[in-house]
């Protein structure tokens, strides 16, 4: 028999696990049973015969839910200044996947901030809006790409709740993204990258969604190019004294520094009220505009 | 039973056993299965089906040697749990390594057996041929698309979600000025122009819908300048994603500027660029209500305009009417209109005043006007006769009150020159009445309606009647007989006397014939007509010549009646048609002589046979003052013309006249106006009289 050599980096005893992922991914499946409507409208939204009309009467009954997709569809990311007054029209505006998204951060628990990393909305915002505004670069549909950053550091919120000291640990000790998903994996055997495709597959998201999240550390690969510069932006706009990487180092040479310039203004103005739509907060006229400055 | 899997006796197990183990999964050979088993920590295979062993090239005894995490090559660490999960199962696009050492992508699912220790795992390859043609097609399509829409001349827009574009074409960078990445998102928007925003959405939402629809909006370009553009949406579906749209601009930019020229040009007056008539038409039906009152209206009229043109030539009259717009706009009040409505009349519309207000804006346009201004070398003060009409509850429609303005505009011309006047409510009914009248008398002459009576003359000599005068009557089917010195200058004015002297004319000439026919010899020899001083041109020899012939009549016939002040208008073409119409044969008389101011040394002159002594100068002579009749008569006589005297009312004048030299006699005692079928009977017993 031959015996075909291991690949080097797979090293059962350095990288042991001090936590079980079987564990986190079980949870999952529990969070689904405690929100029925949205674990459905992850399961319906992503067929190609859904219409509006059907996703919208299942979301009806989410009332939580529902008026966020309201409130999203008639925020200035849609540009359709209040004129979305029907749950249907809303589900036509904001488009099937950003509402299985919308579904999935419900789901997961997400909207509950006291349980989330310190900071995990001003970047997962800076992140969706970035992805959304540079995919066309990058020849993506920039709604996939928004859902894309709303839905990429899920795995990172699930290692949180079911580890939060752990974690808390890895945050401090590693400001930048990339450090944390090398100590995420040296913890706990997966990034939290790889843990939120693990679960968008399970829910059927399509390759299209998870690949990018495979793919992120690859640097010769276009597949995580347009992530990775959404991350870098996110890092940029939201980490203090970050040291930047250069653009296009990142992203196989697509890009230059100039490109993001636009960017990074379109993400400021667009964030605050992106995150309120995702939050179900209200308008509070207390000028938290300028939470980046 | 998990032991007589995974440690087999003989290298094949039935696939139907498998699927029985496996949760009834259907099972066949064409899918790749295989089955893992957890030993001491460590995942290992330990069977699979001949559908693997064709996907991945592994003998069915290298796969029960092969470690788990050597086929998945990119699960490293603890990810292998991911896929071999012991509750549930799982699902993984993942790559495979085969037996050449190549990788094939594939999914992965997972189904673990109850006991948590083995799993079997399913293989589908994802990459397969068909799959790969099928999204070659779909990008060939797309990139397609894409070249069509980026290289159109029609800008294009490509919504991804509501408002959010996913796609701009090069002709719609180049018609707002900015580049793709400023436009992408909600980019665009910032191009729209603020006040046209929420129709574009409104119409936006409803192409979301799945309508068809389109807007007219204005697009802000870089450099700030607007563009006026229609655009046209379309509903877009993508099956599993949701609605977008298509958008197409048409720039309408050049074809509204042209547009709005032509209009401008139709609604304005080119000399002064005021609003000609057809928008002030337009301009007072847009405010009048009727009942509401607030609205007035001047209307001016230039004095002696016809003056300027004639003396200092039409440059310099055209230069007057520039200046006196000038001069008007300059002095009505913010929101007034102005209006040039022909010639060198101009109207001045102003809303929400009394009367006192408007009458104080005449004053104050009349002054602005009588400012003198020089032209073609001379000072002259333009003044202006000016009607003002402020809206009352009798006006309902809103043509009246520009009307009404007219008319008080004319009582102020006939008052003296360089009047107001504000139209009082007995002057606009007399004005509508006498429109109304109008209208009736043009019904009554096309109907025929205007009857002749007819008045012998006789001659003074022997008696005899010689002729019969013909008198129009019109007996209004409300108002009774309406006098011709009504009915005449009615006609006059409105254009309607050729139509009434032509049916005088003919009417007449019928009558004789019929005469002729019924009485013989008996019949009246003539008849005199009479003739309107606007019916005395170029035309009326041949109008008489034509009713002459239509009924047959010697031009011996007819004598033309005229009256001295229709002679006196143009004397020189008067005596040019008089002369043709001698020429016939027609005999002249001159109506009313002695009312006018004929120049005595003027009427030597005229091819004239016959004066019409006045009846007023008839009359006088009941008073005890014949002077003037005699005298009319003796000139008449030294001139050698023939004389008639009209409204002989008792004996003693028609003697007294025969007395004088009259030569005919005319009047109520004599013979009274008779209707043609009683001047008949009464021709018809003269006749038997006199034999």
């Amino acid at each position: 028999m031959t015996v075909v050599p291991l690949p080097s980096w797979a090293d059962p005893a350095s990288t042991a696990p001090v936590f079980d992922i079987e564990h986190v991914l079980a949870s999952i499946d529990t969070m689904a049973a405690q929100r029925p409507v949205a674990a459905q409208i992850v399961s319906v939204a992503n067929s190609d015969d859904t219409s509006a009309r059907a996703l919208s009467r299942i979301l009806a009954s989410d009332v939580a839910l529902a008026s966020r997709v309201m409130k999203l569809a008639n925020s200035a990311y849609f540009g359709m200044r209040g004129r979305v007054t029907s749950l249907q029209f809303a589900v036509t505006v904001v488009g099937f996947t950003t509402v299985r998204t919308m579904a999935t951060v419900a789901l997961t628990n997400l909207d509950d901030e006291s349980r989330l990393p310190e900071n995990f909305w001003d970047v997962t915002t800076s992140l969706a809006l970035a992805a959304s505004t540079l995919a066309p670069k990058f020849g993506e549909r920039p709604q996939d790409s928004l859902c894309l950053g709303l839905l990429a550091q899920m795995g990172a919120a699930l290692l949180h709740h079911n580890d939060p000291d752990g974690y808390e640990e890895i945050l401090a000790e590693q400001p930048t993204f990339r450090g944390r998903r090398a100590a995420e994996m040296r913890r706990y055997g997966i990034n939290s990258l790889r843990l939120t495709a693990v679960a968008l597959e399970q829910w059927g998201f399509p390759a299209s969604l998870t690949t990018p999240l495979k793919e992120i550390d690859d640097y010769r690969a276009m597949d995580g190019a347009l992530l990775r510069a959404a991350f870098e932006v996110a890092a940029r706009l939201t980490t203090e004294d970050y040291e930047e990487v250069p653009i296009s180092r990142i992203t196989c040479g697509k890009l230059v520094e100039d490109d993001l310039v636009p960017v990074m203004d379109q993400v400021r103005a667009d964030a605050d009220e992106l995150r309120r739509a995702m939050l179900g907060e209200s308008n509070e006229p207390d000028g938290s505009d300028d939470w980046v400055v | 039973m998990s032991v007589t899997i995974s440690v087999p006796d003989d290298d094949l197990v039935p696939p139907e056993i498998v699927s029985t183990v496996f949760y009834s999964a259907t099972v066949s050979d064409s899918l790749a299965i295989l089955v893992a088993e957890s030993v001491g920590g460590e995942q290992r295979l330990t069977w699979c089906n001949e559908g693997a062993v064709k996907l991945l090239g592994y003998g069915l005894d290298d796969v029960r040697s092969l470690a788990l995490d050597h086929l998945f090559p990119s699960l490293g660490g603890g990810e292998l749990k991911l896929l071999l999960r012991r509750e549930r199962a799982a699902r993984m696009t993942v790559p495979i390594r085969t037996a050449s050492g190549a990788g094939i992508e594939a999914v992965v699912l997972t189904t673990p057996s109850p006991g948590g220790r083995m799993w079997t795992l399913r293989i589908l390859a994802t990459a397969n041929e068909q799959e790969k043609a099928l999204r070659a097609t779909a990008d060939a399509h797309e990139r397609r698309f894409s070249a069509l829409t980026e290289r159109s001349p029609v800008p294009t827009l490509l919504s991804e979600q509501g408002m959010r574009l996913a796609h701009v074409n090069d002709a719609f960078c180049t018609l707002v000025g900015l580049r793709a990445e400023q436009l992408l998102g909600t980019g665009w928007i910032n191009t729209i122009h603020e006040d046209d925003l929420d129709g574009v959405i409104e119409q936006v939402a409803a192409a979301l819908d799945g309508d068809e629809v389109e807007t007219q909006a204005r697009l802000v370009r870089d450099d700030g300048s607007v563009r006026t553009t229609v655009i046209r949406f379309s509903h877009l579906f993508t099956p599993g994603v949701g609605a977008g749209f298509v958008g197409t601009i048409e720039d309408i930019t050049d074809r509204l500027a042209y547009e709005a020229k032509l209009a401008h040009q139709a609604n304005h007056d080119p000399l002064t660029g005021l609003p000609n008539r057809t928008l002030l038409a337009q301009y007072v039906a847009g405010r009048f209500r009727p009942g509401a009152g607030g609205l007035a209206c001047l209307f001016l009229d230039l004095d002696n305009f016809k003056v300027v043109n004639d003396s200092l030539g039409h440059t310099a009259g055209d230069e007057l009417l520039v200046e006196v717009a000038t001069r008007l706009r300059a002095t009505v009040r913010p929101g007034d209109l102005v209006a040039r409505f022909g010639g060198d009349e101009f109207v001045v519309v102003c809303e929400n005043v009394d009367e006192d207000a408007v009458v104080a804006l005449a004053g104050r346009v009349s002054e602005a006007l009588a400012r003198p201004m020089r032209l073609g070398g001379v000072d002259i003060r333009p003044y202006a006769s000016v009607g003002v009409t402020v809206q009352t509850a009798e006006h309902v429609a809103a043509d009246e009150l520009i009307r009404d303005c007219d008319i008080a505009m004319y009582q102020a011309k006939a008052g003296g020159k360089g009047r107001i006047t504000v139209l009082d409510q007995q002057a606009r009914a007399e004005a509508r009445d006498k429109l109304r009248l109008i209208a009736e008398l043009r019904d009554a002459i096309e109907r025929r309606d205007i009857t002749l009576t007819y008045q012998p003359i006789f001659n003074s000599v022997d008696g005899h009647p010689v002729a019969v005068e013909s008198l129009a009557r019109w007996t209004h089917p409300e108002r009774g007989p309406i006098s011709p010195a009504t009915f005449v200058p009615l006609a006059e004015e409105s254009g309607l006397i050729a139509g009434l002297g032509l049916l005088v004319l003919d009417e007449t000439c019928r009558q004789l014939a019929e005469w002729d026919h019924l009485l013989g010899a008996a019949s009246p020899p003539r008849a005199n007509v009479n003739v309107s001083a606007l019916q005395l041109d170029d035309n009326l020899p041949g109008q008489v010549a034509a009713a002459l012939e239509r009924h047959q009549l010697d031009a011996s016939r007819i004598s033309v009646e005229i009256t001295e002040s229709a002679l006196m208008k143009d004397p020189t073409s008067a005596r040019d048609v008089l002369q043709q119409l001698r020429d016939l044969g027609i005999e002249l008389a001159i109506d009313d002589f002695g009312t006018g101011y004929s120049s005595l040394a003027y009427l030597r002159h005229l091819p004239v046979d016959c004066l019409k002594v006045d009846r007023s100068f008839v009359a006088e002579m009941a008073q005890g003052h014949p002077e003037i009749a005699s005298a009319v008569i003796a000139l008449a006589a030294t001139l050698n013309l023939c004389t008639v005297a009209e409204g002989v009312e008792t004996l003693e004048q028609a003697e007294e006249l025969t007395r004088l030299g009259a030569t005919y006699l005319q009047g109520f005692c004599l013979a009274e106006p008779m209707t043609g079928g009683h001047a008949a009977a009464w021709f018809a017993a003269h006749g038997e009289e006199s034999r």
